[in-house]
């Protein structure tokens, strides 16, 4: 353990170069460094390993929503606001978040992981040491690919979690399908739907940024791909968690 | 030629590198011998611009890498050949695609003429039949060849080598030492190799150093070395 000043300067000096980090990505992607089929193709590798994980989370969201919605407002004769409550709770908040959270898990684990082990096995020095900036090649890529899949898959989540909605209102609550339907299309505005949207997108740069900063800064062998693997996605889990509070707060001062 | 210059560095409280002074003739075998941990590769990292010296400078061909900007960095190092220990071969492309890769990134050649290149490498180094193996299925020897490979397929000017017989049996070892001699006079290319493996170096190289303490402790041909009563030459060689 060292001193308390020395731990502090050493918290700030690693705010610093995850920063300096960011900024090199940035600087990249803003001179149009890059490389699309990579992206391309990371969009693929993290959408589909997250893809079947998120839609089954998400369909049970749904159901469970929409059954304790419906035991909670038949109390006061409102059943038929399951569908609203299911689809405004999904859009608005459980849809981004825990679409997020899965992502930083499943994704997030093993974007650290694969740096991880490239740094450990000289393959980042190896890119430097054949002329090619390691940042625009693997990082850039990866962390693009974030910002594009988290939103989509948040999409899909939450179309599939109101589909689970839509089951437990019709088959359990009785509600007509058509009015469930229409409910559900009556109460969620743009503002709903953009507002989660708009979250997700920082939440893929969150992730992105965390995972593939502590996979890139791995070292100390198998150990250190283990210990930088587990922190890439705890960290990930608590500033999505912190940012998703922020944001919230900003885009319902924004927009209500 | 490779000019180093009062090269100093140092990791927290240990100096690694402590006013290290080279030169390195143009297209001769140059090996950097010392016991584990004395700083070896860190020399080697410094003289392509992998790690930023504390002070001192490296001069390629007259040009100081130490002031150099990443970016123009990356331009100089794809001019060079780098071997690393283990080969550190993208474990997620096949040995074609990695020995491929400086080609498609450095220069516009179609894709015909870069399976050409590839093939001819290869078979120059005795690799032929796997291009489509992944690195996790070769072994350590083929993973040094397959690296040596992609280091020279560019027709490095410079062909840097950490260690390359390291973790392999003797024969081995001396396979992979008479092929860093075959390219080297073959490219022409001036050869920077750090080892502990004293035999083959005598048998190749053209001039030796010894690391010690972070210091050159001697340096000389072969000849020198062997009636040296320099005692850390000495005591290196027994």
């Amino acid at each position: 353990m060292g001193k308390l000043p020395d731990r502090i300067i050493a918290i700030f000096a690693e705010i610093g170069q995850a920063v300096y980090f960011l900024g090199e990505v940035l600087a990249c992607v803003t001179r149009g460094r890059i490389r699309w089929t990579q992206v391309l193709r990371q969009i693929y590798e993290q959408g589909a390993q997250s893809l079947v994980i998120v839609a089954l989370t998400a369909l049970a969201s749904g159901m469970v929503l929409a059954l304790q919605g419906y035991v909670a407002l038949a109390r006061f004769g409102a059943k038929e606001y399951v569908s609203s409550l299911v689809a405004l709770s999904l859009t608005r908040e459980l849809g981004p978040v825990f679409t997020a959270l899965i992502f930083s898990g499943k994704a997030g684990g093993r974007i650290a992981a694969e740096l991880g082990t490239m740094s450990v096995n000289d393959q980042i020095l190896g890119t430097r040491a054949m002329g090619v900036d390691p940042v625009e090649f693997l990082i850039v890529p990866r962390l693009l690919a974030c910002c594009a899949v988290v939103p989509l898959l948040t999409v899909i989540a939450e179309l599939v979690g109101i589909s689970g909605g839509y089951l437990i209102g019709v088959t359990q609550a009785h509600i007509p399908a058509g009015f469930y339907i229409s409910q559900t299309i009556k109460s969620v505005t743009y503002v709903d739907f953009f507002s989660g949207l708009i979250k997700v997108v920082f939440f893929g740069l969150i992730i992105g940024w965390t995972c593939c900063y502590q996979g890139y800064r791995t070292s100390g062998g198998s150990l250190g791909v283990g210990r930088y693997t587990t922190q890439a996605v705890a960290y990930s889990y608590i500033f999505v968690i912190l940012a998703n509070a922020g944001l919230t707060k900003l885009i319902l001062s924004v927009w209500g | 030629m490779i000019g180093i210059v009062n090269l100093c560095k140092r990791f927290g409280e240990q100096t690694v590198l402590d006013h290290v002074n080279l030169e390195i003739r143009p297209g001769e075998i140059f090996f950097i011998l010392g016991g584990s941990g004395s700083g070896k590769s860190v020399l080697l990292k410094h003289m392509l611009g992998l790690l930023r010296p504390d002070s001192g400078r490296v001069l390629i061909n007259d040009q100081d890498i130490t002031a150099m900007p990443e970016e123009q960095l990356l331009r100089v190092r794809a001019g060079a050949g780098y071997l690393f220990q283990d080969g550190a071969l993208y474990d997620f492309m096949n040995v074609f695609d990695n020995v491929a890769f400086p080609l498609r990134e450095h220069t516009r050649l179609p894709g015909a003429q870069i399976r050409e290149r590839v093939r001819e490498v290869l078979v120059s180094l005795d690799l032929k039949g796997v291009e489509n193996k992944m690195p996790a299925e070769l072994s350590g020897g083929m993973k040094k060849r397959v690296g040596l490979g992609r280091a020279i397929i560019l027709g490095a000017k410079i062909l840097f080598c950490d260690e390359p017989t390291s973790g392999l049996v003797p024969i081995r070892s001396r396979d992979i030492s008479d092929l860093i001699r075959q390219v080297a006079r073959r490219l022409n290319c001036t050869t920077v190799v750090t080892s502990h493996d004293m035999r083959n170096a005598f048998r190749i190289a053209d001039r030796l150093a010894l690391l010690q303490d972070g210091r050159i402790a001697a340096l000389g041909t072969r000849p020198e070395w062997e009636h040296s009563a320099n005692p850390a030459v000495q005591a290196f060689l027994q």
